[in-house]
C-alpha cells in the first residue's frame, strides 16, 4: 500500500474561490480493480474538508460560516485528467473550477467564499473533461 | 378645407339619420303646436334657455340660475295652464296627423246654411247663441248640454231657438258638419264695461269667447242684432256675407289668396329648415364639442396570434389614453366602450415592437383622442415548450443553531413545465416555494407549491404542483462534529 498525497492551493477568479484542493488517494485494493471509466464514488457539500474527509456535511447552510466545499472522491481514475465544479447560485454560473484527478484514486475538493448576496438555491455540477455531467449537489446558503 | 373634408369623413350613415329624424320631430311640433297659444309660449322658453346657456358661458352665476330657475317654473305652468290646448292636440281622432300632414277641420261646416239660418233668426228677433269650438277643449267650460248630434239644418237651428223649445235659451255646439250639444249653460264673462242693453246671452258668448279659442254667434232677441265674439272682440254683424267670413276665417275654411298661401308656405319652410339647422347645431354640439377630458387605463388586446406562440412578455399591459368630447357624451363614456387592439399577425418569435397609432384605438362615435401614452410596445412572443426540470427547494430564514440539515428528499423530484421556449432554454431548476427554517425544529415532512418565474411557466398536466419535502435534521453535538 502506497500513499500518496499532494496539497494544491489555487485561487478563484472572481475572488469567490476560496481554495481548492485535491488529494490523491492511491489505494492498491482500487488499483487492481482500475477500469477504464472515471468512477464517482462520493460527492457530497460540506463545511470543511479535514484529513481528506468532509466536515459537517449538509444540504442547508448558515452564510455565516464563511465558506463552503464541494467534496468528491473518485475511486477509480483511469488516467490522469480532470474534472470541473460548476458552481451554480440559482440557474447562473458562479464560477468554474477545474480540478485535476490522478490515477489510480483521488480524492479532490474546491471551495467559495460566502457572501451576503450568495443566500439562496445552489447546485454545483460535477462534469468530466468532456463536459458530461458526474453529479449534482444541490444545496441552499442561508442566514 | 382639409379639415373640413375629415369633418365631412368622419360622418356616418347613423349621423344622417340621427340629425333627420329629430330635425322632422321638431318640425312636426312645430306643424302642430304652431297655432296655439301655448306654442309662442314654448319660443319664449327656448329663447330663455338659450340666455341661460349664454349666462354660463359668460360666467353669469346667479343670472344663470334665475334664468334656469325661472325656465323650469315656466314649463310647469305651461304645462298646467295650457293643458286644455295640448290635450286637444294631442287628442287626435287621427294619428296620422300627428307625423304627416296638417291640421284642419275633418268635416266641412255648412257655413251659408248657418249664416242664412242666423240671418234668419235675426229677422224673426229669436235670440241665439251657436258656439264654434277652435282648437281648444271647451268641455271643462260649458255645463248642462244636451246630445244632440244632428245634421246642420236652417229648419233645425230655427227650431232649436224656436221660443217654446225647452233648450232654446241654451247655446248649441257646431262641430264640423254635425250640431253636437244644445241647451249648453255658458259662463258668464266678469267684465264691467259691456254696453247695459246686453244681457246674459251676450255675457255667456263673451265667457266663453274670452276664456277659449272659441267663436261664439249672439242673436239678440230683442234688437235682432246679430254679433260675433272672439276673444275678447265683439263685432257687430250687418250682412250674410261678413257673418260667412267670420265663420270661413275661424273654421280655416276661408279661400286664401295666393299670398297668404306663399306666405304659410314660407313660414313651413323656414320652420323646416330652422329644425334641421338647429337640430344639427345641437348634435354638433353634442358629439363634435371638446369641453370635456377624461383619462382611461385601457388594457391592450392582442388579436390574431399565431396559435402556436404564447405572449412571455409585453413591456406595458394597457395604454393610457386621454379622450376629449362633449360634457354629454362624455358622461356616458366607460372604460369598456374603448378598446386598444394590436394585430399579432405578422409577429415573429422573440421581440416586437409595435407602434400604437390611432387606427389601434377604437371609440365610439364622437369622441376623439387628445393623447395617450405609451405609443410603443414591445412584446416578446414564444413558441410553447416543454421541458423537464429538477426541482429544488429554496430554504429560507436560519436554522436553529443545534440543528444542521442532513438531507432531504423531494417527491417528485422532477417535473415537466411548460412555457416559452427561449424561457425554458433558460432555466434549469424548478425552485419551490421559500420555506422558512425557523419552523424546522426535528425531521419532518412539508408539502410546498412550486415558484414557478416568470409567471408564464406552468407545470405540465399529469404532473404534480405540490412537493413533498422530506427533510432530515440532525442534532449539532457540543464540539460542533
Amino acid at each position: 500500500m502506497v500513499y500518496f498525497q499532494k496539497w494544491m492551493m489555487t485561487l478563484g477568479s472572481a475572488g469567490l474561490l476560496f481554495c481548492l484542493g485535491a488529494f490523491c488517494d492511491k489505494d492498491g485494493l482500487n488499483t487492481a480493480a482500475a477500469a477504464d471509466q472515471l468512477a464517482l464514488t462520493s460527492a457530497v457539500m460540506c463545511e470543511d474538508v479535514q484529513e481528506r474527509q468532509p466536515v459537517n456535511e449538509g444540504v442547508v447552510f448558515s452564510i455565516g460560516i464563511g465558506r463552503i466545499c464541494c467534496y468528491t472522491l473518485f475511486d477509480v481514475v483511469p488516467d490522469k485528467t480532470y474534472i470541473t465544479h460548476n458552481w451554480y447560485n440559482r440557474d447562473n454560473l458562479s464560477t468554474k473550477i477545474k480540478l485535476p484527478l490522478h490515477a489510480p484514486r483521488w480524492t479532490t475538493y474546491s471551495a467559495i467564499q460566502l457572501r451576503e448576496s450568495d443566500k439562496g438555491p445552489w447546485r454545483v455540477e460535477i462534469t468530466d473533461s468532456e463536459g458530461r455531467i458526474l453529479q449534482v449537489l444541490r444545496f441552499s446558503v442561508t442566514e | 378645407m382639409n379639415g373640413f373634408l375629415i369633418f365631412l369623413q368622419s360622418i356616418r350613415w347613423q349621423d344622417i339619420v340621427d340629425i333627420t329624424l329629430n330635425s322632422y320631430i321638431l318640425f312636426r311640433c312645430y306643424v302642430i303646436f304652431r297655432i296655439t297659444n301655448a306654442f309662442r309660449i314654448l319660443i319664449g322658453l327656448a329663447f330663455l334657455w338659450i340666455f341661460q346657456r349664454i349666462a354660463v358661458a359668460i360666467g353669469l352665476i346667479v343670472t344663470s340660475w334665475v334664468i334656469q330657475g325661472i325656465t323650469a317654473v315656466a314649463a310647469l305652468i305651461i304645462i298646467v295652464v295650457f293643458r286644455n290646448e295640448i290635450r286637444s292636440v294631442l287628442q287626435v281622432k287621427n294619428i296620422k296627423m300627428l307625423f304627416w300632414g296638417f291640421p284642419q277641420q275633418p268635416f266641412h261646416t255648412p257655413i251659408q246654411i248657418i249664416a242664412e239660418s242666423v240671418m234668419d233668426l235675426s229677422r224673426k228677433r229669436i235670440g241665439a247663441l251657436i258656439v264654434f269650438p277652435g282648437r281648444e277643449d271647451i268641455t271643462e267650460k260649458i255645463q248642462n248640454g244636451i246630445l244632440w248630434d244632428g245634421a246642420i239644418s236652417k229648419e233645425m237651428i230655427t227650431s232649436i231657438f224656436w221660443e217654446d223649445n225647452p233648450v232654446h235659451d241654451g247655446a248649441v255646439i257646431v262641430e264640423g258638419d254635425r250640431i253636437r250639444e244644445v241647451g249648453v249653460i255658458l259662463p258668464l264673462s266678469h267684465r264691467h264695461e259691456l254696453p247695459s242693453h246686453y244681457g246674459t246671452r251676450h255675457r255667456a258668448a263673451m265667457g266663453l269667447a274670452e276664456s277659449t279659442d272659441s267663436l261664439v254667434v249672439v242673436v239678440s232677441e230683442e234688437r235682432g242684432t246679430i254679433q260675433v265674439v272672439k276673444g275678447a272682440t265683439i263685432t257687430p254683424i250687418f250682412k250674410k256675407d261678413d257673418l260667412e267670413r267670420q265663420l270661413e276665417q275661424h273654421l280655416g275654411l276661408m279661400v286664401k289668396d295666393q299670398t297668404i298661401r306663399k306666405k304659410e308656405r314660407r313660414e313651413i319652410c323656414i320652420a323646416a329648415v330652422v329644425s334641421v339647422i338647429l337640430i344639427t347645431s345641437i348634435w354638433l354640439s353634442i358629439t363634435r364639442g371638446l369641453d370635456s377630458l377624461v383619462t382611461f387605463e385601457i388594457p391592450i388586446e392582442y388579436m390574431n396570434r399565431n396559435p402556436g406562440m404564447e405572449i412571455m412578455d409585453a413591456s406595458v399591459s394597457s395604454i393610457k389614453i386621454q379622450l376629449g368630447g362633449s360634457g354629454p357624451l362624455m358622461r356616458t363614456v366607460r372604460p369598456d366602450h374603448v378598446r386598444v387592439k394590436i394585430d399579432l399577425g405578422k409577429s415573429v418569435v422573440g421581440q416586437n415592437i409595435y407602434t400604437i397609432t390611432h387606427e389601434n384605438i377604437s371609440l365610439p362615435p364622437g369622441i376623439v383622442i387628445k393623447s395617450f401614452e405609451p405609443s410603443v410596445v414591445d412584446v416578446s412572443l414564444d413558441v410553447l415548450d416543454k421541458k423537464d426540470m429538477p426541482v429544488q427547494v429554496d430554504w429560507t430564514g436560519k436554522l436553529p443553531e443545534n440543528l444542521r440539515m442532513e438531507k432531504v428528499k423531494i417527491d417528485p423530484n422532477t417535473v415537466q413545465i411548460i412555457g416559452g421556449r427561449q424561457i425554458l432554454k433558460n432555466i434549469t431548476t424548478a425552485y419551490t416555494e421559500k420555506i422558512p427554517l425557523e419552523s424546522i425544529q426535528t425531521s419532518r415532512t412539508i408539502i410546498v407549491n412550486l415558484a414557478l418565474s416568470p409567471a408564464s411557466l406552468k407545470v405540465a398536466p399529469g404532473f404534480k404542483d405540490k412537493i413533498t419535502v422530506d427533510c432530515t435534521v440532525r442534532a449539532i453535538p457540543k464540539n460542533g462534529q
